[in-house]
């Protein structure tokens, strides 16, 4: 058998270099010549292949899924910790968007009455209640805060300043049932009363009454602002809108509900305008 | 004959162990290269012959199943048989050293031409990234598995051996 291979590795070596140069340029010059080659290579590898790896990959599985335990539960320990950092920072996001909408709707409402100055506040304590009726503001006479100052929130008035300190001020707000306000129709300045009530607060509502109105010009929908003939209430501030009304028993006057604009329930950031109304004591 | 077809099954073996459940070794970060460790083996454990026909036939078989350019991969291994055959005549015991020597040197080798051939020649210029992830792991891997290996075609050999002279009464079984 030895005796086949007489010439030297050599020889061999330069008759296979030939071999293989000239496998290389038949491949590069065409394909097509390969293809049964590869394809009867496959037949004698590839089911091997297919199998072996199966058993490997069985075995590996094997192998790893025991090995994979220790690491997921660390996996698993380290994930849980981020998903409670993530939450809590998620919190903090979704509180710091919330309060951004805020803001911004106060600076609205700050764009909306140009003509006062105004000093930005946030309510730190209410009384107990399902809608407080007053409320204490985090802004005292260290800011300018006097009493009767009014104070507006959400696109309109919230109520009056009735008591301060140095860095507090209590604000009594228009649903409180001891809060009379002078106000009047926008579309026929007709004056009229609008007071909270205890009753009616739970549906939102406010009542206002001795409303002149001879024409049937104030519909439902209509706009209550503060009167210019109020002594505490600076002109023109939206008190909210009517809800119903009907005549009085004496025929002359209407009276019926207003829905407040602002939403007493979640108020968090006030306005508190440190104009006050120009009265004839004050004005001296 | 005998020697010739054990040679052929373990390549065979070698073959589908590398192309198969050696990519699954989560320990491996490079696949090592056992067709080159037998080449480079049988080269240096048989001579220049045998080590040129193990390293054309393993070459083609990788050729014919990974490769677009049928023949390079088998000139390559064909000439690594060539040159590790040279360090037949030092071969007499299962000394690990030069057959280490010699795998590193050859997979180096062939590593590099295999960069300078496929993608080089495509222009991939970046030579540091290619040494450090591919070419580095891969002799590092091989080395390794020579490690393994060796001593195992080593004892085959051996017995081949072995059984031949018995057969034959001749001393000159190697070419």
């Amino acid at each position: 058998m030895k005796k086949r291979f007489n010439f030297t590795s050599k020889n061999l070596l330069v008759v296979m270099v030939i071999v293989c140069i000239a496998l290389i340029l038949a491949t590069m010059t065409s394909k097509l010549v390969m293809k049964p080659l590869r394809d009867g290579t496959g037949f004698i590898v590839a089911p091997f292949q297919n199998s072996v790896n199966r058993i490997g990959g069985w075995l590996s599985d094997q192998f790893s899924g025991f090995q994979d335990v220790q690491k997921l539960s660390k996996e698993n320990k380290d994930l849980r910790a981020q998903i409670d950092e993530l939450t809590t920072k998620n919190n903090a996001l979704v509180q710091q968007q919330s309060e951004l909408d805020r803001l911004e709707s106060l600076y609205q409402l700050d764009k909306e009455y140009p003509q006062y100055s105004k000093v930005g506040a946030e309510v730190i304590s209410k009384d107990p209640g399902n809608w407080y009726s007053t409320f204490v503001v985090n802004k005292g006479t260290a800011d300018g805060i006097k009493v009767n100052m009014n104070v507006i929130a959400q696109g309109g008035l919230i109520g009056i300043v009735t008591e301060v300190g140095r860095n507090w001020a209590q604000v009594r707000s228009i649903i409180d049932d001891d809060s009379n306000i002078s106000a009047m129709a926008q579309s026929t300045s007709e004056p009229c009363i609008v007071t909270g009530n205890l009753l009616s607060m739970d549906s939102g509502k406010i009542d206002f009454s001795g409303l002149r109105d001879k024409d049937n010009a104030v519909i439902e929908g209509a706009s209550i602002v503060t009167s210019n003939i109020s002594d505490k209430y600076l002109t023109g501030l939206l008190v909210g809108y009517v809800s119903d009304i009907s005549m009085d028993s004496n025929n002359l006057t209407k009276s019926g509900t207003i829905i407040p604009v602002a939403n007493f329930r979640s108020l968090r950031e006030v306005l508190i305008i440190t104009d006050l109304k120009q009265t004839k004591e004050n004005s001296k | 004959m005998k020697r010739k077809f054990i040679i052929l099954l373990i390549l065979w073996i070698f073959f589908i162990l590398q192309t198969t459940v050696l990519h699954m070794v989560p320990a491996l970060s490079a696949t090592p290269n056992l067709l080159l460790i037998l080449t480079v083996s049988i080269a240096f454990m048989q001579g220049q012959k045998e080590g040129m026909m193990t390293g054309f036939i393993a070459g083609l078989l990788s050729d014919l199943f990974y490769s677009q350019v049928l023949g390079l991969t088998a000139l390559i291994f064909l000439l690594i048989g060539y040159f590790c055959g040279f360090f037949a005549h030092i071969y007499f015991d299962d000394d690990i050293k030069v057959p280490l020597l010699l795998v590193g040197t050859a997979d180096l080798t062939y590593n590099l031409l295999v960069y300078v051939f496929r993608f080089l020649l495509n222009g991939h210029t970046n030579f540091g990234g290619y040494l450090s992830s591919i070419i580095l792991p891969d002799v590092i891997s091989t080395l390794i598995f020579t490690l393994l290996l060796y001593r195992l075609l080593y004892l085959i050999n051996h017995s081949l051996v072995e059984k031949e002279k018995k057969g034959r009464q001749s001393l000159w079984i190697r070419d």
